[in-house]
C-alpha cells in the first residue's frame, strides 16, 4: 500500500466503525419499538434444538440410533422416541382423527391446540382447534390456559414435518402448569391433516367456514 | 476526439456504479424488511445454523440483523457513508456465504443430490432457493460492494464521505484522488 493512502483506508474504516455501532443502535432501537419485535431475553425454544427428524434421511443419523435388533427405525418411531424424552407423546393421524370425532371435542375435553402463526391459523386450522403461537404466548394463555386445565387431552400440532412449534407449544403449556401426561403431539401436523381430505375451518376459532382440503 | 470519447466511458462509468449503490442499497433494504417482519421465522432460520447457544445472543442475532441491513440499504440509497456501508456488508457477506455453503454442504451429503440441486431457506430474506444461485447472488453482491468501497458511485449521493479527512500538508493530493470519481 502506497504511504500516501494510508489516511483514506484509515478514514473508511473508521467510517465504517461508525456505520457498525450507530446501526446497531439503530437495529436494537427499532426492535424495541416493532410490535413484531423479539424479546431479547426470552428463551423461545425451550424445547431445545430443532427436530431431526423426518427431515433428516436416516441414512445420515447414528447408526446405534437407527438400529435395534437389526430392524430399521422409522421417523415416526424416533420422533416417538424424542418426544419421550421430553416428557410428550406422540400421536399419529388415526388417532388425531379418533380425537377429533370423539364426542369429548364437543365438550372441549378433547381439545386441539394449534401452534402456527396467526396468519397460516387462519388460513385453515383442523375445526375447533385453539390458536396458541408459541412464539407470541402472552397473546393466548388467557384463552388457552383454562381450556387447557379443564381438558383431559390435548393435541397440538403445527404445519407437521421438520416443524416442531408444537412441541415447543407442548413445552410451554407443561412449563405453565398443564400435566404433561395430558400433552400429546400430532406429529403429522395439519400437512397431514390435508392431505387426508380432511376439514378445515377458515378465519377464526368455530368461524362456521369449513371446507374439506382436498385429497 | 480521444478525450471525449474517454469523458463518455467515464459518464457511463458513473450512472452504471449509481444504479449498482441503487441496486444494493435496494436488495438490502427488500431483504431486511422481509425478516423484520416475520422476526420469529428468521430466528427459526437463525437456529438453523447453530451458531451460538446462548438464547440471548441468538435473539439479538436475530433481532438486530434485519434492521441493521434496513440501515445499510437506507444509507446506501442516500449515498450517506457509502464506503463504510459497502465495507460493512461486505464483511457481513462474505461469513454469510461461507456459512450457507457449509449448510448446503451438510444438505447435499444428507440427501445425497447433486450440489446445485440443494434448495432451502438460508435466513436470507428471499425464502427457498437453490444454493449455486444464492451463491452467484452473494457473489454479485460482494462485487458491488467492492465497486463502492472503491469509491464509485459518488453521484446524486447526500454525503459520500461521512468522515471528511483532513489531510496534512503533501498528503492533500493522495486522498483527493483516493476517489476514482475525483480521478481525470
Amino acid at each position: 500500500m502506497a504511504p500516501g493512502r494510508w489516511p483514506t483506508v484509515k478514514w473508511v474504516l473508521l467510517e465504517a466503525a461508525l456505520v457498525v455501532v450507530i446501526g446497531a443502535l439503530f437495529a436494537f432501537a427499532a426492535n424495541q419499538v416493532s410490535p413484531r419485535g423479539l424479546a431479547l431475553t426470552r428463551n423461545y425454544f425451550p424445547a431445545g434444538t430443532g427436530r431431526l427428524v423426518p427431515a433428516t434421511p436416516l441414512a445420515t443419523l447414528p447408526h446405534n440410533a437407527t438400529s435395534t435388533n437389526s430392524m430399521a427405525v422409522t421417523p415416526a418411531q424416533l420422533l416417538a422416541a424424542e418426544l419421550k424424552e421430553k416428557g410428550l407423546q406422540l400421536v399419529d393421524g388415526s388417532q388425531a382423527v379418533r380425537f377429533f370425532h370423539d364426542p369429548r371435542f364437543r365438550q372441549d375435553i378433547v381439545v386441539f391446540v394449534d401452534a402456527r402463526d396467526e396468519q397460516h391459523y387462519r388460513e385453515g386450522h383442523i375445526p375447533g382447534a385453539y390458536e396458541f403461537d408459541p412464539y407470541r404466548p402472552e397473546k393466548y394463555f388467557s384463552a388457552v390456559l383454562p381450556v387447557c386445565k379443564a381438558a383431559e387431552q390435548i393435541v397440538v400440532y403445527c404445519n407437521g414435518g421438520d416443524c416442531d412449534d408444537s412441541e415447543t407449544a407442548a413445552i410451554l403449556l407443561r412449563d405453565v402448569g398443564i400435566v404433561n401426561q395430558k400433552l400429546l403431539v400430532y406429529g403429522g401436523g395439519i400437512t397431514e391433516w390435508t392431505t387426508n381430505g380432511l376439514p378445515v375451518e377458515m378465519g377464526g376459532r368455530n368461524s362456521g367456514d369449513l371446507r374439506n382440503s382436498s385429497k | 476526439m480521444k478525450t471525449s470519447r474517454t469523458s463518455r466511458s467515464r459518464t457511463a462509468a458513473d450512472i452504471s456504479a449509481v444504479l449498482a449503490r441503487w441496486l444494493l442499497g435496494a436488495v438490502f433494504l427488500y431483504m431486511g424488511l422481509s425478516k423484520a417482519l416475520h422476526p420469529v421465522d428468521f430466528l427459526k432460520l437463525v437456529r438453523q445454523y447453530d451458531l451460538v447457544q446462548s438464547s440471548l445472543l441468538l435473539n439479538s442475532i436475530a433481532a438486530a440483523l434485519p434492521w441493521f441491513e434496513i440501515f445499510c440499504g437506507l444509507l446506501l440509497l442516500a449515498g450517506v457513508a457509502v464506503r463504510g456501508a459497502a465495507l460493512t456488508l461486505m464483511l457481513m457477506l462474505v461469513p454469510f456465504t461461507v456459512l450457507v455453503f457449509h449448510r448446503a454442504l451438510a444438505i447435499r451429503a444428507a440427501l445425497d443430490i447433486p450440489f446445485c440441486a440443494v434448495k432451502f431457506d438460508c435466513g436470507c430474506g428471499t425464502g427457498v432457493v437453490f444454493i449455486c444461485r444464492k451463491l452467484l447472488e452473494n457473489f454479485l453482491l460482494i462485487m458491488l460492494s467492492g465497486w463502492l468501497l472503491a469509491g464509485y458511485g459518488r453521484q446524486f449521493s447526500l454525503r459520500f464521505d461521512l468522515i471528511k479527512s483532513h489531510p496534512r500538508q503533501g498528503e492533500t493530493e493522495e486522498i483527493l484522488v483516493s476517489s476514482p470519481d475525483d480521478r481525470d
